[in-house]
Order: C-alpha cells, then sequence, then structure tokens
C-alpha cells in the first residue's frame, strides 16, 4: 500500500509539477510576446517622425503589453505664442469617454505623474487614501471609466523637463505587476527620447525653412531691383559674383569673373577713382558708393553704381571682408544726359525767345506813327507769337502744318470765314518754320483787317499752295477791297516778309501791290520747312 | 584804334526777327553789313571771300553748329563773337574763352563788343 500510496504521491507531485510547467510555459509565451511587442513598439516609436503617431503606437503598444483596458498619454504643447496647453492620446476607449473631461488637475492623485516625482501603481485606486479627496469631483467625474488597477508613469526628457505622463487602466483590481510597471517606465524614457528628437528636429527643420524664405526673399528683392550682388575676401582678392552682377558686367552667370576681372572691365578713366574707394573702404572701413563706367566684352559702355560695406573684421580691427551690391544705371545716366540738354536747349529757346520779343518791340516803337499806337500793335504781335508757340506746345514741338499755322493766326479776327483755301495737300512744318510763318501771315491779316480786304464786308482773301520741285508755292490775293496803292515806306510787316522770312527759310516773298487787292507770292524750299 | 563807322560786319542768325534787329542796331551803328546769312552754307560762302572786318555768328544754325563757319574766320584772321542763348557752355573745345554775347543784348553790349574786337586787329 505503501508502494502504491508512493506511487500516488509521485503521481501528485508530477501533475503539480507539470501544472507548475504549464505555468511557467504560459509565462515565458507572455513574457515572449511582451518582449516581442515591446520590441515592435520601440521600433515603431524610434522611426515615427511626429508626436502624435509616437504617442499613439505607444499607448496601443503599452496597453498589448499591460493587459490595460484603457491607457492615455497627456502631454504638455507649448504653442508658437509662448503658451503651455495639453493635449492627449487614447487607447481602449471611444474618444467620447473623454469629451468634456477636464484636463486632469494636480489633485493627489496625479500630481506624483505631472511633477514627475514618481510612478504610481496601485491594484485597486479607488482603495488609494489620495484617491477622491479632492472635492467636488473627488478625482474624476461620476461617470468617468471605471478604473481600479492603475499604472501612472512620469514622462520626462534627459534634461528633467516634463513632457507629459503615460496612464493606464483597468477595471478590474490587481492587473499591473512590477514587470508591467518596468516595462512602461523602459517605454516612457523611449518615448521621451523620441519626442524630444522630434522636437528637436522640427525646429531645426523650421529654423532651416525661415532661413531658406528669408534668403528667398533677399534674392527675388535684388532680382526684380536688377541689383548684382557682391563679396571680396580682402587679403586673397577672392571674389563672389551673382549671376546678376556677371551680367551688369556683360558676363554670362556661367563664366568666371575674378576681381582681376573687375578692375580690368572698369572704364581706364574711371579705373583709379574706383581702386582708391576700394582702398578706402578696406583701410578705413568706411561705406562704399561710387558709381563708373564698365567696358563689355563686347565693347559695349554701361553704367554701374555699386554699394558695399566693410562686412567682417578681422581680429587686428582690419577689413576682411567687403561685401555689397551693384546695379545697372545706365538708362538714368541717359536720362541725366538728356535732361541736361533739354534744360540747355530750353534755356537757348528762351532767350532767343526773348531777342525775338526784343526785336518786335524795336521794330514796333520804329514802324508806329505815333507811341499811342504802340501799345496795341506790340501786344498782337507778342500775342501771334504766343499762339504759333501754344501751337508747337501742343505738338511736343515736333513741328505743325502750315494749315494749323493759318488757323490759329487767323482764328478770332474779324473776316476769319472769308479767307478762302485752295491746295492740295497740307505742309509740315519745322518749329523754326512755323514760327516766322506765324509771325508773317499774322503781319498779313493784320494788314488786311486795318486797310485791305478783310476791312470791307464784301471783301475775300484766296490762299493757295502747292509744291513743286521741292519749292513751296503760296499765293494771298486779296479781293474786293478799298483799291490799293504802294506805301510811302516799307513798314515792319513787308520788311519781315520780303527781307526776314525770305531770308530765314531761304527763299523768296514778294508783295504785289495790285490795286484790285494786295497780292503776296511765296517761293520757300521744302528743306528748308521740313522738321 | 578803328572807329565802327563804316565796319564791315558779316551777320549770321537764323531767325528772321532777331537777324532784323541786328541789322537794325548795325546800322545806327554806322556799320555795313555782310549777309545776314541764315544758312551754313551761305555763311560759309562769304566767310570764305567776302571783305568781312568783324563778325557776329549765332550759335546755333537751324539745329547745326556755327564752329565751321568761326574756323574759317580764324583761318582768315578775321575777329568774331558769338551771339548765343547758351552763354559760354555751348562752346566746344576749341573756342572756350571767344567773345560771347549772351541774348538778348543791347546796342551798347554790341557796340562794346565790336570795339574790343577792332582792337584785337589794331
Amino acid at each position: 500500500m505503501a508502494k502504491l500510496a508512493e506511487t500516488d504521491i509521485r503521481e501528485d507531485e508530477e501533475t503539480a509539477l507539470r501544472a507548475r510547467l504549464t505555468d511557467l510555459e504560459a509565462a515565458l509565451a507572455d513574457e515572449i510576446r511582451k518582449s516581442q511587442t515591446l520590441a515592435r513598439v520601440i521600433e515603431a516609436v524610434a522611426s515615427s517622425t511626429d508626436v502624435d503617431t509616437c504617442v499613439q503606437v505607444v499607448i496601443d503598444g503599452a496597453r498589448e503589453i499591460s493587459g490595460a483596458a484603457y491607457g492615455a498619454f497627456f502631454y504638455n504643447v507649448v504653442d508658437p505664442n509662448g503658451e503651455s496647453y495639453t493635449l492627449y492620446r487614447l487607447s481602449g476607449a471611444p474618444p467620447e469617454a473623454f469629451e468634456g473631461f477636464p484636463m486632469p488637475r494636480k489633485t493627489e492623485v496625479f500630481a506624483p505623474t505631472f511633477d514627475g516625482t514618481g510612478v504610481v501603481r496601485s491594484d485597486d485606486i479607488t482603495r488609494d487614501p489620495r484617491y477622491g479627496r479632492n472635492a467636488p469631483r473627488r478625482g474624476m467625474p461620476g461617470d468617468h471609466l471605471p478604473v481600479r488597477s492603475y499604472l501612472a508613469i512620469p514622462v520626462a526628457n534627459r534634461r528633467g523637463e516634463m513632457l507629459g505622463g503615460l496612464f493606464f487602466g483597468h477595471p478590474e483590481p490587481g492587473k499591473f505587476s512590477a514587470r508591467d510597471e518596468t516595462l512602461m517606465v523602459g517605454l516612457g524614457a523611449q518615448v521621451a527620447a523620441t519626442v524630444d528628437l522630434i522636437r528637436l528636429s522640427t525646429g531645426a527643420l523650421t529654423e532651416l525653412e525661415h532661413r531658406r524664405k528669408a534668403e528667398e526673399r533677399l534674392k527675388f528683392a535684388l532680382d526684380s531691383g536688377r541689383m548684382g550682388s557682391w563679396d571680396l575676401d580682402v587679403a586673397t582678392k577672392a571674389y563672389e559674383a551673382s549671376d546678376l552682377c556677371k551680367v551688369n558686367y556683360g558676363r554670362r552667370p556661367d563664366e568666371t569673373f575674378t576681381f582681376a576681372d573687375l578692375i580690368a572691365a572698369i572704364h581706364p578713366e574711371d579705373r583709379p577713382r574706383i581702386l582708391a574707394a576700394i582702398e578706402a573702404a578696406i583701410r578705413e572701413g568706411a561705406d562704399y558708393d561710387v558709381e563708373y563706367r564698365v567696358v563689355h566684352p563686347n565693347g559695349e559702355l554701361r553704367w554701374l553704381h555699386a554699394r558695399g560695406r566693410a562686412a567682417q573684421t578681422a581680429d587686428d580691427g582690419g577689413v576682411r571682408r567687403l561685401a555689397g551690391v551693384s546695379l545697372d544705371i545706365t538708362e538714368r545716366k541717359r536720362a541725366e544726359e538728356r535732361q541736361k540738354l533739354l534744360v540747355n536747349e530750353l534755356n537757348h529757346r528762351v532767350k532767343n525767345s526773348l531777342a525775338t520779343v526784343q526785336s518786335i518791340a524795336a521794330q514796333t516803337l520804329r514802324s508806329v506813327a505815333a507811341p499811342e499806337f504802340f501799345r496795341d500793335a506790340f501786344e498782337t504781335r507778342l500775342i501771334a507769337l504766343s499762339q504759333t508757340h501754344d501751337l508747337l506746345t501742343r505738338e511736343s514741338w515736333a513741328g505743325a502744318s502750315l494749315r494749323e499755322v493759318f488757323d490759329v493766326e487767323l482764328h478770332a479776327m474779324a473776316g476769319e470765314d472769308r479767307v478762302v483755301f485752295d491746295y492740295d495737300a497740307d505742309v509740315r512744318l519745322n518749329p523754326k518754320a512755323a514760327v516766322a510763318l506765324g509771325m508773317g501771315i499774322h503781319e498779313l491779316a493784320t494788314n488786311a483787317v486795318k486797310y485791305g480786304a478783310l476791312s470791307v464786308p464784301d471783301g475775300r482773301v484766296a490762299v493757295t499752295w502747292s509744291v513743286e520741285d521741292g519749292v513751296l508755292r503760296l499765293i494771298w490775293t486779296e479781293r474786293g477791297g478799298p483799291p490799293v496803292t504802294p506805301p510811302a515806306r516799307r513798314g515792319f510787316g513787308a520788311r519781315l516778309l520780303e527781307r526776314g522770312l525770305a531770308a530765314e527759310l531761304s527763299g523768296g516773298v514778294e508783295l504785289t501791290y495790285d490795286a484790285t487787292g494786295l497780292i503776296c507770292e511765296m517761293a520757300l524750299p521744302v528743306r528748308a520747312l521740313e522738321p | 584804334m578803328k572807329t565802327l563807322s563804316s565796319l564791315k560786319v558779316l551777320v549770321v542768325e537764323d531767325e528772321a526777327l532777331v537777324s532784323m534787329l541786328v541789322e537794325d542796331m548795325l546800322t545806327d551803328l554806322g556799320c555795313a553789313i555782310v549777309g545776314p546769312a541764315a544758312e551754313i552754307e551761305e555763311a560759309l560762302r562769304l566767310a570764305g571771300s567776302a571783305e568781312i572786318d568783324a563778325a557776329l555768328l549765332d550759335v546755333n544754325l537751324g539745329g547745326r553748329p556755327i564752329f565751321p563757319v568761326a574756323d574759317a574766320l580764324k583761318a582768315r584772321g578775321v575777329p568774331f563773337a558769338f551771339a548765343s542763348g547758351y552763354g559760354e557752355a555751348g562752346l566746344t573745345e576749341d573756342h572756350r574763352g571767344a567773345t560771347v554775347l549772351q541774348k538778348p543784348f543791347r546796342e551798347a553790349d554790341l557796340r562794346r563788343v565790336l570795339e574790343s574786337l577792332v582792337g584785337q586787329t589794331a
């Protein structure tokens, strides 16, 4: 029996051993599964590139490892304004479970986690003396997830900055072992390292993006201002020129362009001045601001404006680099040149006009019968001159047509409608010819109104012209006026027409005092009239 | 010193009214007028061959500079003055320092200039 009993005992022990073995095998399988999960999670964490993904991977994995019903990670974020706020990620619980749930406050239960003072692991948190001591919510809202097993791990980076906390819960008590705690703490450290790394590289990328944009803006500003930029190493004379800078010197962007090339490109007359300016900028650290001519390889002469500044100072106080911009100002220089010419030309014209007025005054004074007639005669001549000027100004002093000159001089004159024109084509006049003819026509018209055909209601004036063999033949014929007799002495008008106008326009002008009316015949070479 | 009386003065001026004024002034001064010429070709012909004691030259003749005429007179040793609205600024390098009568000018200014021109050759 004893044998039998012995056998029974052995069988019992064997059963127990088998059971233990099975348990151990299960535990080992569980441990292997946890290790494999941990390895997978750590790898996923390490390869995540944004904080949200990293956090989600961690809490999903951690819940799987620990067998927690719920997992959450609360983490601190600093927005661009420097405001700090808390975000969370969940696992095992629908987001609704946390909707309307205020961010965890530093109640006695949560304080160790958020302050980073230690891990809280409880087989039944509802029995923890720290639980629910905070009225009115007693730590958690009334409808919050049923939690008894509780594990909370603070997550801090190596510099000790709190990043957030990992929280796990289960509705049944005693679910989290010391082993789970160890694994979760390791996972927390991994999360901290990864989050730190992601933030660091995001910061670096942002900084890089800022710099890239700033450089883009600078390039855009330089390009749209057609500005080239350059940089000279004072010691080695190494010269760096941007594409536009090379273009300013007539080089292609892919061509090499050295400091020696630059000096050689400067016009020989400007070179000593520019070299002196560069020397001064280097010696005194003064601003470099010069305008000079450059000769492009194709021989074209351009004007450049270069500005620069000592960009870096050597330890001995000397200048190490000179950097700046260059701009092609040829158009501006040409405009300045044109402006100068225009001002000179204007001055010349004004002085000539004053001499003309002086002449009109002197000759009007000579020709009037008595001083009291001077004013009217002088003023009407002055206005006649002014009207031709107005006409020319309307056409930017490019010229005027013969008919236009007639029209402005006859305008508002009595009998204007009794002047009949007959011609095939109008004739373009240069400004000088327009002014001269304007004065001549004014004298003819004034005479006609005062003494000739236009002094009586039935008088008529016929104006005909044609161009033959390069000569303009113009005839002014008065009919129907009082009988004409040649004047005793030649007045201003006659002198201006027959002598002045004829000489100025290199032609001939003849006045015929026909009894039936005055006739003025002009033969003027077109070359003296053309603009 | 020569007097201005019956001095033969070449007038080159392309604006009728100004030319007439200068002619009147010269006539008042007792001078004899050569020209007036309003074109370069005519002025060159007179400057090269006419009997001239002095000359008054408009700097700009219808857009063409007068300097060939001035050069021709210089070569013949005929004294001349420029009449110009430009002042001395309108002169070429060769003629800087030449006598310039700034337009508009008075008869007295013309007399002074002519006297000084004639004085140069006396």
